[in-house]
């Protein structure tokens, strides 16, 4: 009898299906809002609400298509032309055609545009930043854009981009349902509204400070969600993130410091997930300094820095260190005539320095980043590890920090930081988004050396059709910036996630955030 | 009574509105922007002020000559007597409802580790003062100074690891479990459990706000057991104690009616200061704890430069402490009859 009881208890009991898998993510997202959002956790959640024109391949920087079914431009790469996925639906019933894409990039691009709400605060600050800037802008990559038919659409550009496939299929730029946008107004993207996608997820509720929940959207056109619910957690202290992790609370998770390798690895029901390195952790040396103006002491300080050893003992063999901007999976554009790395030879960097005039060596600032990044998870003692290295060719680094925002606007001010610690996390799979953003006109102030054959070549490899193309440019620029020697890379991080052994199929992005629709909860939970 | 209250509420009002200037003018002053922060590692110079010129920040911040209404105070000044404490800057979302979102939470956790210390703290504190020098005494003395040293997020994460990791008793975070279906009346988790007649959520409530209560609550507890000592200490030696001793009233009744009576003034003060500190202490707490509220809230925003928030998290943070001041001071009178307020 007892055992009947037991078997109908069981019995009873919700079965695997009714599977929810629990995200612990650093913070809570911003807005739910696209085009309006820089951070990785509205980033993240976006991805699973929203789709993209252009998509990229699961693990991969690779393009494929989105909503978007396939893409195409004129010889020269000024006028984009985009087929448009049939049968969609937004969730909330409104068909995926043209006149949404023009809709949601309108409100992006133009800034009359009645949806847009900029009198209420909206900036949308990466589309200014990713694509030059707004309508009406001399510096506006877009010229146009133009519904050709219901399912075609047609982007008109002021100056050829092969990468503006790759810059729409960010994940900042996910194609919102207009008629939800209209009903919601200025509240759309906040708490208080309900954000309308056609992605794989659909949005339930978000608890601010706390949790967004989303439930899988059945007819999704892509691969169908494999859970049935979704909660992303906001748990901002990593420490916690593992022990949530460890105590079987939340089921997968991101950004853990490299130190928490051992504690993983050790734990039988975890499995440690490498991000694909897509960042460059650097240090900048800057011209305006007496002594980092001469090329011979910068040179001598490349080759004062040992940092390999650097990446093995603060990395936990979590990155790489080359002499390239470049993450990995950029590789092909990197140049063949330029050494993997700068040589590690302090005898040879206290001569050089001997010969540059300073046999005693000089003092300098070292400025450090008082946050934590994927690209510097423990930015002070690496400092200190640098700081340690120069001193053995004879050069005193004063080690200094200051609040982050402060950090980030001291370094552009006259006359900046002699040496500052730095990175970048890249938004697109091309070489354009890395170098973009520390040269050319895009690029910071910091270092006051930004010659105009660096911004020719930047051009260029905007304008250049084809990785082959590309490559040739991008490995010129590689070997200018190495011989200049002004901003060494360090290392390419792989970022340390890590999930509970029943999570099954999940694939994280170069990119930084994918969608969840391959996740599986595997057996028992 | 009438006439004080209503002069201590209009001094409120006062203060409240100084400290508005005030924290406008700090946030301001403190180095980087809203627009620095916001675009990250991006902020060159140029996309910087683009972004500043778009959030109305170059504006002046109190008056503009070509048209005086148009500066950053008295626009903030004018929306807030109309009770609008303006929107997170990148957000959007307006600092009035995160406020009423945020700040059960923030109640709750604080009244939990309130009571936690008061309930542990204070006879914690009788005991050590009737058994003075007992082995009793020295227990509760070493307790509290450890209490009182140990920081609250390195206790919070030793609490969360011990119990919820190793053990698995505890849930290492958050308000609610995973699967909770408690849909928020009042935004105070557990009375909104009892309100829907919900058992199931409330245990889970409770488990959840177990850890970061005793976290939170372990620096008032090792202070009121202190003071409930000292001041125990003080009113035993006094001569109406030895009074009612000596006539032959029993010991328990002279302790608790007598003398435990007379020595809580000091303790309630130092409650009512805690209650404020607690505000502070939350900071951390709720960041370990991933606690949804106020504390964590203002935090983020001080690193992001956002502007509205900190303003409308400190104008009322300070509110809070004011009114629970004005409650210590009226339960002096409570307490003791000889004091009186006009």
């Amino acid at each position: 009898m007892k055992k009947l009881l037991l078997t109908a208890l069981l019995a009873a009991l919700p079965t695997a299906s009714a599977a929810t898998l629990v995200f612990g993510a650093n913070g809570e997202p911003v807005s739910l809002e696209s085009g309006n959002i820089t951070d990785g956790i509205s980033i993240l959640i976006q991805r699973q609400i929203y789709d993209t024109l252009v998509d990229f391949k699961n693990g991969t920087t690779d393009t494929e298509p989105g909503l978007a079914t396939s893409w195409k431009s004129n010889a020269n790469a000024t006028q984009w032309t985009f087929n448009l996925r049939r049968n969609v639906k937004f969730h909330d019933g409104t068909p995926f055609n043209a006149d949404a894409v023009v809709f949601n990039m309108s409100r992006w691009w133009d800034k009359s545009h009645p949806y847009g709400f900029r009198d209420q605060g909206r900036t949308y600050e990466i589309v200014g930043d990713l694509l030059g800037g707004f309508k009406g802008d001399a510096t506006s990559v877009i010229k146009n854009i133009v519904k050709v038919n219901d399912y075609t659409v047609r982007v008109d550009l002021n100056k050829p981009s092969s990468v503006f496939p790759e810059v729409i299929g960010a994940g900042y730029f996910g194609i919102a349902s207009p008629t939800a946008i209209r009903k919601d107004g200025a509240k759309y993207g906040t708490p208080a509204s309900k954000p309308i996608g056609t992605g794989p997820f659909i949005f339930q509720s978000w608890r601010t400070g706390d949790r967004v929940t989303l439930v899988a959207n059945k007819a999704y056109w892509g691969t169908k969600p494999k859970v049935d619910t979704v909660v992303i957690r906001a748990i901002k202290d990593a420490s916690q993130r593992l022990n949530e992790l460890k105590a079987g609370t939340i089921d997968f998770t991101g950004d853990l410091s490299p130190d928490s390798l051992k504690a993983i690895n050790a734990d039988r029901n975890l499995v440690a997930v490498k991000r694909p390195s897509f960042n460059v952790g650097f240090f900048t040396m800057n011209n305006k300094n007496q002594y980092l103006k001469n090329a011979q002491v910068r040179q001598a300080i490349t080759m004062a820095v040992n940092k390999k050893a650097i990446v093995d003992a603060f990395w936990n063999g979590l990155g790489v260190s080359n002499a390239s901007f470049l993450p990995p999976v950029l590789d092909w554009a990197n140049s063949k005539s330029v050494p993997a790395d700068y040589k590690y030879d302090p005898a040879a960097a206290k001569k050089l320095l001997a010969d540059a005039g300073y046999p005693n060596g000089f003092t300098i600032d070292l400025w450090y980043m008082p946050v934590s990044r994927p690209y510097f998870p423990t930015p002070k003692p690496i400092a200190e590890a640098i700081a340690a290295d120069l001193s053995a060719i004879g050069i005193k680094v004063n080690l200094k920090t200051e609040d982050w925002a402060k950090y980030l606007e001291d370094r552009n001010k006259e006359p900046g930081f002699d040496m500052y610690m730095i990175g970048w996390t890249g938004d697109y799979g091309d070489p354009d988004n890395f170098y973009g953003a520390y040269y050319g006109p895009n690029g910071s102030s910091d270092i006051n050396w930004n010659p105009p054959e660096v911004q020719a070549l930047l051009e260029r490899g905007r304008a250049a059709v084809g990785k082959a193309e590309k490559a040739k440019v991008y490995a010129q620029l590689h070997e200018l910036t190495y011989k200049a020697a002004y901003r060494i890379p360090m290392v390419h991080s792989n970022p340390l996630a890590a999930a509970r052994s029943y999570v099954k199929g999940w694939i994280p992005s170069p990119l930084g955030s994918e969608a969840f629709n391959t996740i599986s909860v595997d057996g028992k939970k | 009574m009438g006439s004080y209250l209503i002069r201590r509420l209009l001094r409120t009002l006062v203060v409240m509105l100084g400290i508005s200037l005030v924290v406008f003018v700090f946030v301001r002053s403190i180095p980087g922007d809203p627009a620095t922060a916001l675009l990250g590692e991006r902020a060159t110079p140029a996309a910087a002020a683009a972004l500043r010129e778009q959030m109305g920040l170059n504006k002046p911040w109190f008056f503009n000559p070509s048209n005086p209404m148009d500066a950053q105070y008295p626009k903030y000044i004018q929306a807030l007597v109309q009770g609008d404490l303006g929107s997170g800057i990148k957000s959007n979302i307006p600092v009035r409802d995160e406020l009423g979102s945020r700040f059960p939470a923030t109640a709750e956790l604080s009244l939990a580790a309130l009571t936690f210390a008061i309930l542990i703290g204070m006879p914690a504190g009788i005991i050590a003062a009737l058994r003075r020098n007992s082995m009793w005494d020295n227990l509760a003395t070493t307790i509290s100074l450890v209490g009182v040293s140990m920081p609250v997020f390195w206790l919070g994460l030793l609490l969360s690891y011990f119990f919820a990791v190793k053990l698995g008793w505890l849930p290492p975070s958050a308000r609610l479990g995973n699967e909770s279906t408690l849909e928020p009346i009042t935004g105070l988790y557990v009375l909104d459990a009892i309100l829907r007649g919900q058992p199931a959520a409330l245990w889970d409530t409770l488990r959840h706000l177990l850890l970061p209560a005793i976290a939170l609550g372990s620096i008032p507890l090792a202070i009121i057991a202190r003071i409930t000592r000292s001041s125990m200490l003080d009113v035993l030696g006094q001569d109406y104690v030895r009074t009612a001793r000596a006539k032959g009233l029993s010991g328990r009744s002279v302790t608790l009616k007598h003398a435990l009576r007379n020595a809580m003034l000091p303790v309630v003060t130092v409650i009512g200061l805690q209650a404020g500190a607690l505000l502070g202490g939350a900071v951390l707490t709720e960041t370990i704890f991933s606690w949804p509220g106020i504390g964590s809230w203002v935090y983020e925003a001080i690193s992001q430069r956002d502007y509205p928030v900190i303003q409308g998290g400190v104008i009322f943070a300070a509110l809070v402490v004011s009114l629970v001041n004005l409650l210590v001071d009226l339960s002096y009178a409570a307490l003791d009859p000889r004091i009186q307020y006009r």
